[in-house]
């Protein structure tokens, strides 16, 4: 065997151009499917990093009558479940918080979550120093303990030992560090495309105990905190949404006023795992389509070249049969040069893949869940390896049985047949290229319409204008600011100071950004509208606004006014709302004037009056329709956590330092986080999109192979070209023969092709934006570059083969 | 050692017509023969050295090789027999390229399963035996003509046939290299080894003990 492994070397030595076509189409291939595979084993496949995953879940709530979906609890809401449920061996309840840490003279806002004492040991994790959170530290008063990740321990402790015990300010407010997380700790995951999903940003480095104060505790709105828990072994996933369901009937009777008649409200209990990628999943299963059919190419193309090397060395192996040799020693040295390649290409495409997939994090960090996790680990390079030698199988297998059985008498002879082709192994030939014709249309034509529907995305009008809009975050400590007034003196200021700079055309603040990932909501009454009791109060987005954030993200006044400094706390309540939300409860009439009362009516409702209305946003995803919105002064609602958004008359991004420095100049412990600019934001929203379209981007290049095999096909003939033209044929004949055999091949691949993309592009409907899985423009315009492809391949290398010196031509000799 | 009876070969025409290459070919080769097959081109001389060697499977009559009825034979037991008792030289030489020498002389043996040792003895003694031990590591494009067809006949009887084809085995060569390698199968001749060549060359022929002479497919 390793003598044929030297000989295959060898042989393969002797023809480096085919060597580096093979092991390039095969490295784009098997790189392609790698990075695939790798997105698929690390989103799919691998569990989540707890122990014992498969029996986490978590548990989120409906209001289905507001058409709220999978969103969080409420605090009193988690203690009935905790204090109830039998089903669960554990349950905690868990929040996303940021925290500002003093560090020197440029503070730093660090990713973190609030956690119930029993989060950590549910999960089935240990810490690698340090304990796990008390109890009695859940209390008010006695939460001044956090735990910190490896990571945040490296960066800013340089794993100093000594570090449990150590005190950090955090927020203005010292706290004890208890334990480290191990590096590869994430929780909790960003749940893509999930109301109970935190801002997409940076995994948590610091936890600290979720203390429920007693207000929390007395709120059923409230509703801001996951929960996870841990099934009893043996408990199905069934039996414990069945129990949930009986709390949720028992909350209903116990609080009535809390929630709507009937069961338009519940709780869902979802696998973990499931929740965690289920957004990805579509996606990648129509990758892993899309690679293995790229696999198929390559392996149609190898087989064509292989096919024709095999024609070229037919005598060698009639020599080697003459030798002593067998039909199957013979197939296993065809083999073990084919796997070789394979291998050559299984090595590249490795290399090639972990480029890929350094880009494909790069796109998608921020908004796919666990994208951080994906590497090629051994799982990954093991199926690599046997994908690599599978697919050299496959290729080389037709080609060596081909191989086995030479024609000995005839190839034997003197000046008997080397390099021409029997009839068989043209029909052969013509055969694998018309399925690669047809394959590569299927992935063209999926290619295609995801990339047109890309762009009808990219061209959506999201109801602002990104361009020259720097984003930053910054967040109060509630030490320092306690109270509503210091809050607004704070981004009053703020917002003065940042407008003074040069360059500056706008700035606002918000509470929640469009296509960042988080939301708010709330019920509301309207004004003379009955408010039946067993009728649910509509529900829409709210977020809190400056007066000049409209004009800082260029969304349009349709009626009415913005906001004005005077709309302060001590002036009337008002509100802007979108046109959705005027269409949807003022139809016909107009909604400016109307008032409405947050949350349910009350004997005594606090009136806010509609007075402007503004173009729709959309908040969500550029693919979701914009939803009814209410936007509310910043002063008369304030929030610690706010959004600026600045317009500049330019590309703002050099200004960032002179924001920091102006809002440091305010508050020098206030950390300026999440700096960038609204285009950013809107692309790390597509970014899952922009994830396959870059993949398939690969496959493209792979469907690159036609051309390669086309033109083999044509350079093969000649020998036949050149005899031709010795007896007399004109340009015409040649390139009509030659033209016409490929426009066969073309037509009977497009046709076939065609009808496989037909029945297969339905599987890609959910991935396509308002693009149809049938998008005629679309076929036609992939199977005329298809064609193109084809004809151009034929064409080129039959024009040199009739430029050559027919003496050339005719000694041609593969 | 070899008795062909009424041994014809043909291909179809269509129309259910059969061209003859060989017709009622009846030949007898005993154990030490060496036997030149002349002839004009198309007389079916290598179609008949091809049958002789069981590369052709599509001929009909009877052809007995040490008492074995071959055309009983199913294609792999031909093969087999073929392994075991036969060499065979070419007019091309028809080393592997991708070969060395020694890999060359080596290659037949592996087919056969011969130890690793067996292999590496009797390869020596081919090397020794022929005088190419310096060229063992040489591939085939950098020996002369004459050097080559030394290797294609130190190749062909390394695994010890019986019986030694040749089609041409000069064809190719120098005349004073084509005297060299004439030598050499008169030696081998001498020496026990039963052989038969295609040639043109009466020369050539005259190093045999006979001559069989074809003409349009007939022994005349």
């Amino acid at each position: 065997m390793i003598r044929e492994i030297r000989f295959a070397f060898r042989r393969l030595a002797r023809s480096p151009g085919f060597v580096v076509i093979a092991v390039v189409t095969l490295a784009l291939a098997i790189g392609a499917s790698t990075a695939v595979l790798s997105l698929v084993n690390a989103l799919l496949i691998r569990p989540l990093p707890y122990g014992a995953p498969q029996q986490l879940v978590l548990l989120l709530q409906h209001f289905k009558s507001q058409n709220l979906e999978r969103i969080p609890v409420s605090p009193p809401e988690f203690v009935d479940y905790e204090s109830r449920a039998q089903d669960f061996d554990k349950m905690g309840a868990f929040g996303f918080l940021d925290f500002n840490l003093a560090s020197g003279d440029k503070p730093e806002r660090i990713a973190g979550a609030q956690v119930t004492a029993n989060v950590f040991p549910l999960l089935g994790v240990t810490p690698i120093k340090g304990r796990f959170f008390e109890p009695t530290e859940c209390q008010v008063g006695r939460d001044d303990v956090i735990i910190i990740s490896e990571r945040l321990w490296q960066r800013k402790f340089n794993r100093d030992p000594r570090i449990l015990g150590t005190k950090l300010l955090l927020d203005g407010k010292s706290f004890t560090i208890v334990g480290i997380m191990p590096a590869r700790f994430d929780f909790p995951l960003q749940l893509f495309n999930l109301g109970a999903g935190g801002q997409f940003g940076g995994r948590a480095d610091i936890w600290q105990p979720l203390a429920f104060t007693d207000k929390a505790l007395s709120l059923r709105s409230y509703r801001s905190y996951s929960i996870v828990g841990r099934l009893k072994p043996g408990i199905s996933l069934a039996h414990a949404q069945a129990e949930i369901e009986t709390i949720n009937g028992q909350m209903r009777i116990e609080h009535k006023d809390n929630y709507p008649p009937a069961d338009s409200f519940g709780g869902d209990v979802y696998p973990f795992q499931e929740l965690a990628v289920a957004g990805m999943r579509p996606t990648l299963l129509i990758l892993l389509g899309a690679v293995a059919l790229v696999l198929l190419i390559a392996c149609a193309n190898l087989t064509t070249m292989l096919l024709a090397r095999a024609a070229a060395h037919e005598r060698e192996m009639a020599i080697r049969v003459a030798l002593g040799a067998g039909p199957l020693r013979l197939l296993r040295q065809v083999l073990t040069e084919s796997v070789i390649l394979a291998l050559l290409g299984g090595v590249a495409g490795v290399l090639l893949a972990i480029w890929g997939v350094d880009l494909l994090k790069s796109i998608g960090a921020q908004t796919v869940p666990r994208l951080r996790e994906v590497n090629l680990d051994l799982r990954v390079l093991i199926i690599t390896f046997a994908v690599s030698v599978g697919t050299g199988i496959v290729f080389g297998l037709v080609p060596g049985l081909a191989s086995a059985n030479p024609e000995l008498t005839e190839s034997l002879k003197e000046g008997g047949r080397s390099s021409t082709m029997g009839k068989s192994r043209n029909r052969l030939r013509n055969a694998i290229v018309i399925a690669e014709v047809a394959l590569a249309l299927v992935l063209l034509t999926s290619a295609g319409l995801l990339m047109k529907s890309f762009v009808r995305l990219q061209k959506v009008n999201p109801g602002f204008d990104s361009h020259h809009v720097l984003t930053a975050e910054v967040s109060l400590p509630k030490l320092k600011y306690p109270d509503d007034k210091a809050i607004v003196r704070f981004s009053d200021e703020a917002q003065r100071r940042i407008a003074a700079l040069p360059g500056i055309q706008a700035v606002g603040l918000t509470t929640i950004l469009p296509l960042a990932g988080s939301n708010s909501d709330s019920s509301f009454a309207i004004e003379g509208r009955t408010n039946d009791r067993n009728a649910p109060s509509p529900d829409e987005e709210k977020r809190e606004v400056s007066p000049d954030y409209f004009r800082a993200i260029g969304t349009p006044l349709i009626r009415g006014r913005f906001f004005t400094q005077a709309d302060n706390a001590d002036a009337p309540l008002v509100i802007i709302v979108n046109q959705a939300f005027a269409k949807k409860f003022w139809p016909n009439e107009d909604a400016v004037g109307k008032r409405v009362v947050m949350g349910g009516m009350s004997p005594d409702p606090k009136w806010i009056t509609i007075v402007g209305i503004v173009g729709d946003i959309r908040h969500a995803a550029l693919d979701v329709e914009p939803k009814p919105e209410m936007y509310v002064p910043f002063a008369q609602d304030p929030y610690k956590s706010m959004i600026f958004a600045v317009r500049g008359a330019q590309d703002p991004r050099p200004l960032a330092s002179a924001i920091r420095s102006h809002i440091q100049s305010i508050d020098p412990s206030l950390p300026l986080a999440n700096i960038r600019t609204f285009d950013a934001v809107i692309a790390e929203s597509v970014a899952p999109r922009r994830l396959s379209v870059v993949l398939l981007g690969v496959v493209l290049l792979a469907t690159v192979g036609i051309y390669g095999v086309m033109s083999f096909l044509v350079v093969q003939r000649t020998h036949e070209i050149g005899v031709r033209m010795a007896l007399g044929a004109q340009r015409a004949d040649v390139m009509r023969l030659v033209i016409g055999r490929a426009l066969q091949l073309i037509a009977i691949g497009t046709a076939i092709g065609l009808l496989m993309a037909l029945f297969s592009m339905r599987a890609l409907q959910a991935l396509l934006y308002h693009v149809s899985a049938v998008d005629l423009p679309t076929f036609f315009f992939v199977t005329f570059v298809l064609a193109l492809v084809a004809l151009a391949a034929s064409y080129l290398p039959a024009q040199r083969a009739m430029r050559a010196d027919p003496m050339v031509a005719l000694s041609h000799n593969t | 050692m070899i008795r062909l009876h009424n041994v014809e070969r043909s291909y179809p025409l269509g129309r259910g017509q059969l061209f003859y290459v060989l017709r009622d070919i009846d030949l007898d080769i005993s154990q030490g023969d060496f036997v030149s097959v002349m002839g004009p081109s198309g007389a079916g001389k290598s179609t008949l050295l091809h049958i002789l060697g069981m590369h052709d499977h599509g001929w009909t009559g009877e052809y007995f090789f040490d008492e074995t009825a071959t055309h009983h034979l199913k294609a792999k037991e031909r093969a087999s027999l073929r392994n075991e008792k036969i060499g065979f030289v070419f007019q091309q030489y028809h080393l592997l390229d991708d070969l060395t020498v020694y890999e060359n002389l080596d290659i037949p043996l592996s087919y056969r399963h011969y130890s690793k040792s067996e292999r590496t003895a009797l390869v020596g003694d081919a090397l020794d035996r022929f005088q190419i031990v310096g060229k063992k590591d040489l591939y085939p494009r950098q020996l002369s003509g004459g050097q080559q067809q030394l290797v294609g006949v130190a190749r062909a009887i390394i695994a010890q046939p019986k019986l030694l084809l040749a089609d041409e085995p000069t064809g190719n060569l120098h005349s004073s290299q084509g005297e060299e390698i004439m030598k050499l199968f008169r030696k081998l001749n001498e020496e026990g080894m039963t052989i038969v060549q295609v040639t043109h060359s009466e020369k050539n022929a005259s190093y045999g003990k006979r001559i069989v002479q074809l003409r349009d497919g007939w022994i005349v």
